[in-house]
Formats: C-alpha cells, sequence, structure tokens
C-alpha cells in the first residue's frame, strides 16, 4: 500500500512485475496497456530504456471508484530484470500490495528464474514483506517459442506450492490479462482483509477485477 | 567511523510510486515565465489551479473577457489542476501552445523526479553496502593484524613444543633402551635361577633322606641297640653339634630359599613380559592380563592397606605393541598409588563398548586441581618435589594412546579419573 488517505477517501495500490531480465515484464504492461479500456487507465511510462533494457521502472496506474466513493488508484510497476540493477528492484518492491513472477519459459533460462525467484523472496524481505503473504503469480512467457520447459514440468514444479502458475505468450497479448486479473483477485483478498473493501466501501472482489480488467472494444483476447 | 547514521543524518526517505502535488513538481521559474509570455501573446489572463481550484500561479488581470480556455492538467492518468486563460478570441489558439509546454514540463519533471528519487535510494543502498562491506573488512583486518601479531608467539610456542618432542624421543630411546638391558639381565638371571632352584629342590629331597638316616640311628643309639661306647658318644656328638636344631632349620632354609628363588624368579618374568622382550613388535594382548600382570609387578610398590578394586569384564583381543600398552598403564597406575599414602582405593574397570575398549583407572587421591589439569600430560611437567618425578610417565602414557588411535581424558574432581579409550582395529 503505497498511500490511504481516509480524509481524501482515497487509496493507491502498487504492483510488480518481477523476473529475471528479458522475461517480459514490460511486455506484459505494453500489452495491458493495449488491451485494456482507456477509461480506467492511465498511459503507460516508460523511464529511460537503455537498448530496450529497462533501467529504472515502467508504470501503468489504474483507476477505480468503489461505491462508498473510495478512490483506489492501482500503480503497476516492472523492475529492472538485470542483476546489476538489484538496488532498484528493492526500492521499486518497497510497499508492495503484489506480485507478479514473469519467467522465462526457455530452457536455457532455467537457472536465471530461479536465481530471480530467490531474489524476489530476498528482497521482499529486505523491504518487510512475506513471500507467503503477499498475493503472488507466476507467468511463464514465451510459450510460443520452441526448446521451451513444459508445461507439466512447471505443473510438477509449482503446483506443490499451491501459488497459481500461467503461461503466457505476452507479445501475442495470450495469458496476459489472465494473469493480471488472477493478480488482482488476490490483491483484491489481501487488501480487502485489511481495510474492508466490501464491509466498508461495498466493493466486490468480481466488480473490482472487472472494473480494472475492462477490455477495449475492439479487442478479443 | 560511526556506523549508526540513524541519527546524526537526514534520511532521504522516498516510496517508489507515493503521490504528488502539481506545485511539488512544477517550479516558479517554470510556470512564471510561461504564463508571462502567454499574457505578451494577447492573453488577459492566464493562471494554473490545482483540482479544488486553488490559484496557484498567475499572471496578468482578470477582466470580463468574452474567451476562457480551460484544459485540464493530468498527471498518471489523474486530473491534477487546471490551466485558465482569459482574453478574446485569439488565446484558444495561445492556449494550446501553453497547455502542451506546460503538459511536457509536468511529464518530464515527474520522470527525472522519479529518475532521481530512484537513483537517491540506489545511491543510499550502494553507500549502506559499501559501509557494510568496509566494516567487514576492517574486522577481517583487524583479524589479520592479530594474527601477525601473535604469530611471533605462535612460532615461539610451536618451537617449544618441537623441542619438547625431540627431548620426548630421546627420552623414548633411552627407556627403549633401559628395558632392553632390563630383559637382557632378566634373560641372564632366568638360567642360574632355573638350577638353582632344581638344585635346591633336589638337596630338600637329599635333606629329607639324611634326617631319616640320621634319626634312625639316634634311636638305635638311645636304644642301646648298638655298642654302649659308640652309642654314648654319638649322643654327646649329637648334642654338641645340635643336630636337634641343625636338622629343624634345614627344612626351613631350603624352604625360604626355594620361597626367595620362587619370587625372583616370578619378578624376573614380569619384567621380561613388561619389556615384552620375547614377542614382536606388534601383537594381540588381553588388556585385562596386561592390567593384572602389571599389578603383580607392583605389588611391592603398593602401600600396606591400599585396596585395588577390579571391575574386569571380558574384552576381545587388542593388537597393539604390547610392551607399549603395559607401559602406558604401568605409568598411569603408578601415578593413583603416588596420590595418596593412606586408605587408597584404586578402582580399575574394563569394559568394551561400541568397539572401543574403555579403561577407567581411579583413584581416591586429592585429585587435580583445576591450574594443572591441561598441563599433566605436557612432559617434565610434575607436581613432584625435584629428583622424584620425571614428568614422563603420563606424557609417555599420552603418547602411547595417540599412537594406537586412541584418547585419554582425565577428571581431577574426586580423585583422580583417568579414562582410556582405544578403538579396536580389525
Amino acid at each position: 500500500m503505497i498511500e490511504y488517505d481516509e480524509i481524501d477517501n482515497r487509496m493507491v495500490l502498487k504492483l510488480v512485475y518481477y523476473g529475471p531480465a528479458l522475461s517480459g515484464k514490460t511486455t506484459n504492461l505494453l500489452k495491458l496497456h493495449d488491451l485494456l479500456s482507456k477509461e480506467g487507465r492511465g498511459d503507460l511510462m516508460v523511464l529511460d530504456t537503455t537498448n530496450d533494457r529497462t533501467i529504472f521502472f515502467d508504470l501503468i496506474p489504474f483507476f477505480l471508484v468503489a461505491p462508498s466513493g473510495l478512490k483506489i488508484k492501482l500503480k503497476v510497476y516492472t523492475v529492472p530484470g538485470q542483476v546489476k540493477h538489484d538496488a532498484t528492484r528493492k526500492a521499486v518492491l518497497q510497499r508492495a500490495d503484489g506480485v507478479a513472477f514473469i519467467a522465462d519459459s526457455q530452457l536455457s533460462e532455467f537457472s536465471n528464474n530461479a536465481a530471480s525467484f530467490e531474489n524476489l523472496e530476498k528482497n521482499l524481505s529486505y523491504v518487510g514483506l512475506e513471500i507467503e503473504a503477499i498475493p503472488l503469480v507466476i507467468q511463464y512467457n514465451k510459450r510460443d517459442l520452441t526448446h521451451i520447459i513444459p508445461e507439466e514440468d512447471i505443473r510438477r514444479i509449482w503446483d506443490p506450492t499451491g501459488i497459481h502458475v500461467f503461461t503466457a505468450s505476452a507479445l501475442h497479448g495470450n495469458g496476459v490479462v489472465e494473469s493480471y486479473k488472477a493478480l488482482l483477485e488476490r490483491t483484491y483478498a489481501y487488501v480487502d482483509k485489511k481495510y474492508g473493501l466490501f464491509n466498508m466501501h461495498g466493493l466486490d472482489r468480481d466488480s473490482f477485477v472487472s472494473k480494472l480488467t475492462m477490455l477495449q472494444d475492439n479487442k478479443v483476447v | 567511523m560511526n556506523m549508526d547514521n540513524k541519527d546524526n543524518k537526514e534520511t532521504i526517505d522516498f516510496i517508489v510510486g507515493s503521490e504528488r502535488k502539481i506545485e511539488e513538481i512544477l517550479r516558479d521559474d517554470e510556470v512564471k515565465p510561461l504564463l508571462t509570455d502567454t499574457i505578451s501573446a494577447g492573453a488577459s489572463l492566464a493562471m494554473v489551479t490545482d483540482n479544488e481550484g486553488v490559484v496557484l500561479w498567475s499572471s496578468g488581470k482578470d477582466s470580463a473577457s468574452s474567451y476562457v480556455v480551460k484544459n485540464p492538467l493530468t498527471l498518471e492518468g489523474e486530473n491534477i489542476g487546471h490551466l485558465i486563460i482569459k482574453g478574446d478570441k485569439q488565446v484558444e489558439e495561445i492556449s494550446r501552445i501553453t497547455y502542451n509546454a506546460l503538459s511536457l514540463f509536468l511529464q518530464t519533471n515527474l520522470k527525472r523526479m522519479l529518475t532521481t528519487e530512484v537513483h537517491l535510494l540506489v545511491l543510499e543502498q550502494s553507500n549502506q553496502e559499501l559501509l557494510e562491506t568496509n566494516k567487514q573488512l576492517s574486522a577481517s583486518e583487524n583479524k589479520y593484524r592479530e594474527l601477525s601479531e601473535h604469530l611471533e608467539e605462535k612460532v615461539k610456542e610451536r618451537t617449544a613444543e618441537l623441542n619438547q618432542a625431540h627431548a620426548r624421543l630421546l627420552q623414548q630411546e633411552k627407556m627403549a633402551s633401559i628395558g632392553q638391558l632390563a630383559a637382557g639381565i632378566a634373560h641372564e638371571i632366568n638360567n642360574p635361577m632355573g638350577f638353582v632352584m632344581s638344585n635346591l629342590n633336589t638337596l630338600k629331597t637329599y635333606m629329607a633322606r639324611s634326617k631319616e638316616l640320621l634319626q634312625q640311628c639316634l634311636s638305635a643309639a638311645d636304644r642301646g641297640m648298638v655298642l654302649p661306647e659308640f652309642g654314648k658318644s654319638f649322643r654327646e656328638k649329637w648334642k654338641q653339634l645340635k643336630m636337634d636344631m641343625i636338622l629343624s632349620d634345614a627344612d626351613d632354609l631350603i624352604h625360604e630359599s626355594l620361597d626367595g628363588a620362587e619370587r625372583v624368579k616370578r619378578i624376573v618374568s614380569n619384567l621380561r613380559g613388561i619389556s615384552h622382550i620375547d614377542e614382536d613388535v606388534v601383537g594381540k594382548v588381553d588388556i585385562n592380563e596386561e592390567l593384572d600382570m602389571i599389578l603383580n609387578l607392583l605389588s611391592h610398590e603398593i602401600p600396606s592397606g591400599a585396596k585395588f578394586i577390579k571391575k574386569f569384564n571380558p574384552l576381545p583381543p587388542f593388537i597393539c605393541n604390547p610392551g607399549l600398552i603395559s607401559q602406558c598403564f604401568l605409568n598411569i597406575i603408578l601415578n593413583a598409588l603416588q596420590s595418596r599414602s593412606e586408605g587408597l582405593e584404586v578402582v580399575i574397570e574394563t569394559t568394551c563398548e561400541d568397539n572401543q575398549i574403555i579403561i577407567l583407572i581411579k583413584d581416591n587421591g586429592p585429585g587435580i586441581p583445576d591450574e594443572v589439569i591441561n598441563r599433566i600430560f605436557e612432559p617434565f611437567f610434575t607436581t613432584k618435589e625435584v629428583g622424584q618425578g620425571t614428568g614422563l610417565g603420563l606424557t609417555m602414557a599420552y603418547d602411547i594412546i595417540v599412537s594406537h588411535g586412541g584418547t585419554i581424558d582425565v577428571e581431577g574432581k574426586n580423585g583422580a579419573t583417568f579414562k582410556v579409550k582405544l578403538p579396536i582395529r580389525i
């Protein structure tokens, strides 16, 4: 939670797209920007990049007003995936309300995924968050490529943990909104428990998720 | 270096993503010239308000102008204020230019602020990490400095240890030659002792026969079965030569001599046993038998009234250098014997468990004070007066146990307890 102002009746939430370098975090945000209705969101802000590699972060804001009048702003961030930008990752991760871990499906990236997930665990605890508690979904991106980890292997690895795993091909838009929706569902539960989104503000989970994921008229996923 | 920078340093506490107001993003020197220029270009009033309509910056004068252009200013997709320009019809064009310029300021300033913040956060973190690294480095530097300072001391210690080991070797050599000498002498004594004992036994038989014959003569003389002159002179001669006393003493003499010879034989045999001259350097021994032999050998050293309690359990044969092993236990038991002159009680217990032979030797002496317990195995360390002990007994015991892959522990409370553990090698 970035901010909760009861006088202004305003809440600012933060979601973070985490993962190894070049796994497609920014592409996920780009696709959300392309696919979702302009009405509920702001523009994608891309802070400086070098050769298409994120060095600070990307940001796309979403908006929603609860029946009580509570204005909710949801900021979705990416972190730089490259190992050397660890301090930036820590900074962006502060006060996150949910994390989407974007893994690279390519077999060659297996150990990078693992290292990045370990890094996520470490940095979450660095900023005082627990990986067991924070809303988390995993997306295995780049399913359109060859030489990728088979889905049954992914299931075998992650199913015992209870973490929701999606497969996606962000470049083509597949799985992007689904992963985002699942993360929103978990984030709703997480925030509702603390701030009574339903009891105090009359906002139920389905309208929270559907308002934040309204598709543009001409888009079909 | 003061690592605690919480108290004396202003901490920069940004949260990436925290919300900002329009006046935090736009600066006077950016907005004011822009608004002035707008007036110069023909507008009568130009102002920037926040979301609540509060005027933040303005230029020109309010007039009853026919034209008002009000454009929303947005940031991260949200409305954060307005640009309001009044004037005549041409202000529409002017306001468009001003609005674009202002929006551009907003977007670029926000990006600049965000990147600067992240930069500062990153720098602060790197700084903290560097400070931490520096702390660790100086800690390890201290460690190495300490190490190098003590190096000389360590070298001295090691040299002393080496010298002591050398002395120990010399001593061992000496002990070994003494042992061989003793064994050689024992062997030499054994042969003459053999015929001394055999002769004494023969002499005993001869003596018995002579006695029988003499007794017969005496009784014949007494009963008048011989010539009276001979009988009388025989009686007198008997008395003169104190034959009664001689005949009764002769038995005692032979008996005592045989006893003495037996003892000499036993001592010699034990001496041979202790030096194991007849055995190979490595052999199988029963530690219980070995301990028994040592106790026999020491019988003359055991103070009167001392009690030995043996709690021997059956042990598997132990492969070792028998001479060294018995030397080792001899030294430990000697140490126990010297712990107390009266009322001494020594418990010797042997057990076998977990493939180890465990020998416990416990005395009820004064025990070992804490300040010397760590030193008792040191060569030449002794609590006895000069000339009383060599300070080598326990050192040898220790070396022997260690050379057999075993351990020796000592407990100094309630008397001294030595616990020797020997691994059974197959």
